[in-house]
């Protein structure tokens, strides 16, 4: 019995080892200002669309990490921030630069709802993960004596995201991340279909989460 | 005899779902419209809804001229103002008719009308998303009938491609995001130039210059085309 969960530990292992070896990520990071969290203050993570075609999954990937990160941060979920801010927050309204914050927080009912939400860093994500090549062949047959695969092959995905982040006190940008993922997912079947996905999004994302989260904690 | 009638009946039976299979699938854009948080302007507000702002529907043909997608958006745009316009004036009332002028309390009536809509399908377009425009003709009166201001603007809304959600799904998403960014045109109601004297000229107001914005639509290479 010790024998067979030693043995399913060890496949488990191995192929926990074999899903995220096929991706690699590249983090940049550039401080522009100091940052500073206390435990009140909170953080809220906005998709840039119109011009990206970042997930609304993407960015809740990243809340949920800081937020369940040892520095615990406090995160708005964007869709209720959107909505509490309606509509200066919309795609096409948002403010593009930090110094826009200016004169958005002059309106009254603005900086009310950001001081209530005690919202103390924006952070702005852009970016997306793509396809961008694939190559190999797999059929499938079934018939009435059974079913199964032949054949092999890969796709390669890529990731390019970044976080620019705004001070809502000092209401200016105080620095900004570039994260970058490749990855390849390879299928081989011989009658079963064996897949090692390369789970290039969710790497991604836990790593720029991780040095988010030292970015905004790490210069206290 | 009663073999013929239950042939006749299969037969119309028959018909009627393959014109149904050939029909426009239809689209009832439903959406969630939060209250804008805005300052309230202090002023009763008479809204008019035209019918042609109630029964608004879109027809999209396919490249061979059959009808493809019929949306439908006037109640959904009932339901935005209903929401949006509370949140904007400190009272509002809904007009059963643009000549109530002897509705004594109201400041204004607002009378809404859609003079355009435009659905980009990534069928058609080759791009990675789905797209709809909204022109609008938004009007202002006094009470007592007389023309304060007449404004155009136009609201966009762009859902990506992606998902296993359905075309009739990605379009209801594409036009409520329209919808909600017709709020962003909605809050500027009173630096609109004429609208803005009035409140000056009739209540003594001092109305603010609009907050500093993207000067751009936002969306590179993707104006409407109406």
């Amino acid at each position: 019995m010790n024998y067979l969960f030693r043995t399913n530990r060890v496949y488990i292992l191995l192929l926990a080892a074999l899903t995220s070896c096929g991706t690699t990520t590249t983090i940049d990071e550039f401080r522009q200002g100091e940052t500073s969290l206390s435990t009140e203050d909170s953080v809220v993570l906005l998709g840039r669309r119109g011009d990206s075609n970042i997930s609304a999954d993407f960015v809740e990937c990243v809340g949920n990490r800081l937020a369940s990160s040892e520095s615990a941060i406090a995160i708005v979920p964007e869709q209720e921030f959107v909505d509490a801010m309606y509509p200066w927050f919309e795609p096409l309204n948002a403010p593009q630069k930090a110094s826009q914050l200016d004169g958005l927080l002059n309106e009254r009912a603005v900086s009310e709802k950001m001081a209530e939400l005690d919202v103390r860093y924006m952070i702005w994500l852009s970016g997306e993960t793509e396809r961008v090549g694939s190559n190999g062949t797999l059929t499938c047959a079934l018939s009435p004596g059974g079913a199964g695969c032949f054949g092999g092959g890969y796709r390669e995905y890529s990731a390019e995201y970044e976080a620019r982040v705004w001070d809502v006190e000092s209401r200016s940008l105080v620095g900004s991340l570039n994260a970058d993922g490749a990855g390849t997912t390879y299928v081989a079947a011989v009658v079963v279909p064996i897949i090692l996905p390369a789970r290039v999004e969710p790497i991604t994302c836990d790593r720029l989460a991780a040095q988010l989260e030292s970015f905004l904690v790490g210069s206290q | 005899m009663t073999s013929v009638r239950v042939y006749q009946q299969l037969a119309t039976l028959t018909l009627g779902l393959l014109l149904a299979a050939c029909g426009a699938s239809t689209v009832n854009v439903q959406g969630q419209y939060p209250v804008p948080n805005v300052n309230k302007l202090p002023l009763t507000l008479g809204v008019y809804y035209d019918d042609s702002l109630r029964n608004y529907s879109y027809i999209e043909y396919s490249e061979t001229g059959a009808a493809e997608y019929e949306v439908n958006i006037g109640q959904t745009h009932l339901d935005f103002f209903s929401t949006v316009l509370p949140g904007l004036f400190e009272n509002v009332v809904v007009l059963e008719s643009a000549e109530a002028t002897s509705v004594d309390e109201v400041d204004a009536v607002f009378i809404p009308l859609i003079e355009d809509f435009q659905l980009a399908l990534p069928q058609k377009t080759k791009l990675d998303a789905y797209e709809a425009w909204i022109k609008y003709n938004m009007r202002l009166e006094s009470k007592e009938g007389e023309h304060i201001a007449d404004w155009v603007v136009t609201s966009y809304g762009r859902t990506p491609v992606g998902g296993l959600r359905s075309i009739g799904s990605a379009i209801n998403d594409a036009g409520a995001l329209a919808m909600r960014d017709l709020g962003r045109s909605i809050i500027d109601f009173s630096n609109v130039p004429e609208i803005k004297s009035w409140l000056e000229r009739r209540f003594n107001m001092q109305i603010a210059d609009p907050i500093e914005r993207n000067p751009s639509t936002g969306v590179p290479g993707q104006e409407p085309v109406f």
